[in-house]
């Protein structure tokens, strides 16, 4: 399945949200939905979801126009909260009927996700008896237990612990292992360039970035070498004004062309004692930083 | 429509097990159960003191035990006629002639050792001095006609008149006989009083549990997920619909109960007029109720939920709710002055009975205390139910709106521009 925006325009009042937004996700990768605050992340989320309709423009599953009676989306807001005060069976039975399932379905379908996240102890709490963490999982429930075609998780690693990172990071390669079309959106770039191939980033409004993740860092001229040595200060001697301390103490060193890159690296090899020698491609923060720092 | 159903039950579960909900239940089933039983209980206790049927009789302790109540005047001879007549008169008291002067009568009755007087300045004047005026204090009324009598016995008998011709003269009394043809105001007063005011309370009340239970759902931030679930129709609908039906079952359960429980005690009750007409009344007038009481619910309920879906906070719903309630207390009170200066039929009430937000309430008292024209209900229905479905779309579309916006509350021109686009 391919999931496809085409040119979607929101306004609310004066205020045009979304201008031409265009991108494209396929099922059995993860997608990243990257942007500022207020770059229109959530609205475009939303119009996938037919929350409310977009000014113009469609959204397009295998190339027709999505039937939303038809597909099933799990979501997982980035404003998190579901009903403190009830039970989390019972609230969890109610959020999966609402997707269409039977109560015998829903009630086996959730008995499974409580014990793949670990959380079959809390069956009949409420809600508000659990940390912080532990409602987020049971939130996640919410946008899985229907087993969706089309998964959004919006900043779905925020407030985990590093064990519950890990368990959310495999429960979303599983999902992602099943077909399933994943959309991410996050701010944690790491957890991004982790699971996502293709992204797009949102600047005001318009998507400044799209494609595949590993082309677009090979986009990059490969013109810049890493260098990590306990010769660090001769070699940025013999450099000078092309050689740049990192912050994590290794050397970044501009070259005149990327075709120089094979002779430079060689003579470095035999000059000096090195520890690691690469071509520098940019991370994902590198290049958000670039596409999203100045807002357009 | 299946979304609706299971919205439905989930709501309707919410209220059932709402801890507050049965409390609010259970008390007033069981206030009633006090009020009902209250004959038979008080009777169980009465036993042993005052046999019904053998009179307190006129002991001196008896009297002594009655408020007292002076008379004083210039001339001794009338002020004692006047006291014989007052002793007839005035049953509960006793009457005295007063000693010393007014400021003594006055100091008597202040000091509670008398609890009024009278202070004859002539045959045809007198004050009349009580401590604290009751609002339901006859006595000058009771006192006016005896002295009436008083002076025209005597002016009869000035005349040539016996004494006995012109009692006879004087007593003679009319009888007459009613017969409603239409609806006898007397009999309805107490059941329409006591149905409109059931409506009144429960609409109000349930239409804030509606406005509080979508303000609720807003703020803990359920509403992200259940907005991408579900349709904002069926979330509406089956929200309303399911505190209605909590509102109806509530009602039944207090009202079942009275009526079990007063047919349990109706001989207890015997001949008291205003409680055997409340449960003698009419199957129609019940099907009308039930079917005012759903609809003029709907509307209101729809219009709570809309207001709840433009607050952010709970806090801020009070002041959001604050035009409808005015609207449906105005309603409220031109119906229960309506009904009480007899008049059911005025131009207020005409207007009322056809606006749809009034017309649950005004209707159902004219219906209940008046004769109306079928067409005119009619008309009222025809309007209230097609106000219902178009404030019951209109409400399911600002709250698709209302339940994203978050922040200051929006205001009513901002929601509508939304509307026409969403």
């Amino acid at each position: 399945m391919v999931l496809e925006l085409r040119d979607i325009d929101k306004s609310f009042g004066e205020k045009q949200v979304l201008n031409r937004v265009s991108f494209t996700a396929g099922s059995g990768k993860a997608f990243g939905l990257l942007g500022r605050n207020g770059a229109g992340k959530t609205t475009s989320i939303r119009i996938l979801m037919d929350v409310f309709p977009a000014d113009r423009g469609e959204v397009l599953l295998d190339g027709r126009a999505i039937d939303h009676s038809k597909i099933r989306f799990g979501y997982l807001p980035e404003e998190r909260g579901l009903y403190p005060k009830k039970k989390i069976l019972d609230q969890l039975v109610y959020f999966a009927q609402l997707k269409g399932m039977s109560y015998a379905a829903a009630v086996k379908s959730i008995d499974y996700w409580l014990g793949r996240l670990e959380m079959s102890e809390y069956r009949n709490k409420r809600l508000d008896t659990l940390s912080k963490g532990n409602q987020q999982k049971i939130q996640l429930i919410t946008a899985l237990a229907h087993d969706p075609e089309i998964v959004i998780l919006d900043e779905p690693f925020s407030g985990l612990d590093p064990v519950n990172a890990m368990l959310l990071k495999d429960v979303v390669k599983e999902e992602i292992a099943k077909g399933k079309i994943v959309l991410f959106s996050s701010h944690q770039m790491n957890y991004i360039e982790e699971f996502c191939d293709r992204i797009a980033i949102l600047n005001g409004g318009k998507v400044v970035l799209h494609g595949d993740l590993h082309d677009i860092k090979r986009s990059y001229p490969r013109d810049k070498l890493i260098v990590r040595s306990q010769q660090s200060e001769k070699i940025a001697q013999k450099f000078g004004q092309r050689c740049r301390v990192r912050e994590d103490g290794s050397l970044l060193i501009q070259l005149s062309t990327p075709a120089e890159k094979q002779a430079v690296m060689q003579r470095l090899t035999e000059t000096y004692d090195l520890d690691e020698i690469q071509v520098f491609e940019p991370s994902l923060n590198d290049i958000f930083v670039e596409y999203a720092g100045e807002q357009v | 429509m299946k979304q609706f159903g299971t919205i439905l039950k989930f709501e309707l579960k919410g209220y059932l097990k709402n801890k507050i909900f049965v409390g609010v239940t259970i008390f007033l089933v069981a206030l009633i159960a006090v009020v009902i039983f209250f004959p038979r209980i008080a009777q169980v206790f009465d036993h042993e003191t005052v046999e019904p049927g053998i009179s307190a009789g006129e002991n001196n302790e008896d009297l002594e035990n009655r408020p007292v109540m002076l008379i004083a005047g210039d001339s001794v001879e009338y002020v004692a006629a006047v006291q014989q007549a007052f002793s007839q008169a005035f049953g509960d008291y006793h009457v005295q002639v007063a000693q010393g002067s007014l400021s003594d009568v006055k100091e008597q009755i202040t000091s509670g050792q008398a609890e009024c007087a009278f202070v004859l300045d002539g045959p045809q004047s007198y004050t009349y001095y009580v401590n604290n005026l009751s609002m339901y204090d006859e006595n000058t009324y009771v006192a006016d006609q005896v002295l009436e009598t008083v002076l025209r016995v005597e002016a009869l008998i000035s005349n040539g008149v016996s004494a006995e011709q012109a009692q006879q003269i004087l007593t003679t009394s009319v009888s007459h006989q009613t017969e409603s043809l239409g609806k006898d105001q007397m009999q309805n007063f107490f059941y329409t009083y006591i149905m409109v005011f059931a409506l009144y309370m429960v609409i109000l009340l349930y239409g804030q549990m509606v406005a509080t239970n979508v303000a609720t759902e807003k703020s803990s931030r359920a509403m992200e997920v259940l907005i991408t679930s579900a349709k904002p129709t069926s979330m509406m609908f089956g929200k309303v619909i399911a505190s209605c039906l909590a509102g109806l079952i509530q009602l039944v359960a207090v009202f079942g109960a009275a009526f079990l429980f007063y047919n349990l005690n109706r001989d207890y009750w015997g001949d008291n007029m205003i409680v055997n007409s409340i449960f003698d009344m009419p199957l129609d007038l019940l099907l009308y109720m039930l079917l005012f009481f759903v609809l003029g619910f709907f509307i209101y309920a729809f219009l709570y939920g809309a207001v709840g879906s433009t607050a952010s906070k709970l806090e801020d719903i009070n002041t959001s709710v604050m035009p409808i309630t005015l609207l449906f207390i105005l309603g409220f009170f031109v119906v229960v002055f309506s009904m009480s200066s007899g008049n059911v039929d005025n131009i207020w009430m005409m207007i009322c009975s056809f606006v749809p937000f009034t017309s649950p309430m005004a209707m159902f008292t004219r219906l209940a205390m008046s004769t109306v024209p079928f067409y005119q209900v009619i008309i009222s229905l025809v309007l209230l139910v097609a106000s219902v479905f178009g404030i019951g779309v209109l409400s399911a579309k600002i709250y698709r709106v209302g339940v994203l916006l978050y922040g200051t509350t929006p205001k009513i021109g901002e929601i509508l521009k939304a509307i026409r686009k969403a």
